[in-house]
């Protein structure tokens, strides 16, 4: 069985969306700013209500957001 | 520093505090050998320095709702890892004597207090640690 991996597009995502700050997604979603820098940075993978809060934060859908990739 | 980090800082101060107050008192009153009705007295100092350990303990359940999800994780995390810290501690702590001594061997009865109090003790301490390593292993800035 191969290794999981998601990725994520969320700092550029913030950076096309006028620079928001880790902070101000963090409110919008209602978690902490350390939960985005751990989530940005691959550390920690969010729920699905979570990821879906992001993307519709961005305004994209959730696969523009996350990206799936098993290492076979 | 966040919420959780907050209150593992606090949790682990209370924790000492508590260690350094308890055992000392516990101790002088095992070592004086006082018996009888006299140990109301130590079920006093037990449950006035037990307290802020049962009032963390009890804060906690209305605590972790104001976390989210990542933090929630963490906390549930180092709570299994506190409880397979117990169990280690609570086998070592009964069966090391066992082995260095013998089975026929005698130990003192203030042992088996101590055993409870220190197991009650160790397990908030790797809970507290435990939290504050996860969240500064996740916390540098990708």
């Amino acid at each position: 069985m191969g290794s999981d991996r998601l990725s994520n597009q969320i700092r550029r995502l913030r950076l096309d969306n006028g620079q928001m700050t880790q902070q101000e997604l963090a409110d919008k979603v209602n978690v902490t700013r350390q939960t985005i820098i751990a989530i940005e940075s691959g550390k920690y993978a969010p729920s699905l209500p979570l990821a879906f809060r992001i993307a519709q934060t961005f305004g994209v859908p959730i696969e523009n957001v996350f990206q799936y990739e098993n290492e076979d | 520093m966040n919420k959780l980090q907050k209150s593992a800082w606090i949790n682990l101060a209370v924790i000492i505090l508590c260690m350094m107050i308890f055992l000392p008192c516990f101790l002088f009153m095992a070592i004086m050998n006082t018996k009888g009705l006299v140990y109301v007295l130590v079920c006093i100092v037990i449950t006035v320095f037990l307290s802020p350990v049962i009032y963390i303990i009890h804060k906690k359940k209305g605590f972790e709702a104001g976390l989210d999800e990542r933090e929630k994780t963490i906390y549930k995390r180092a709570f299994t890892i506190s409880a397979y810290g117990l169990a280690a501690f609570l086998g070592f702590a009964c069966f090391i004597p066992f082995f260095i001594l013998g089975g026929q061997s005698l130990i003192k009865l203030y042992y088996l207090p101590l055993i409870f109090m220190a197991t009650l003790f160790t397990a908030q301490f790797i809970h507290s640690s435990a939290i504050l390593i996860q969240c500064a292993l996740e916390a540098e800035d990708g």
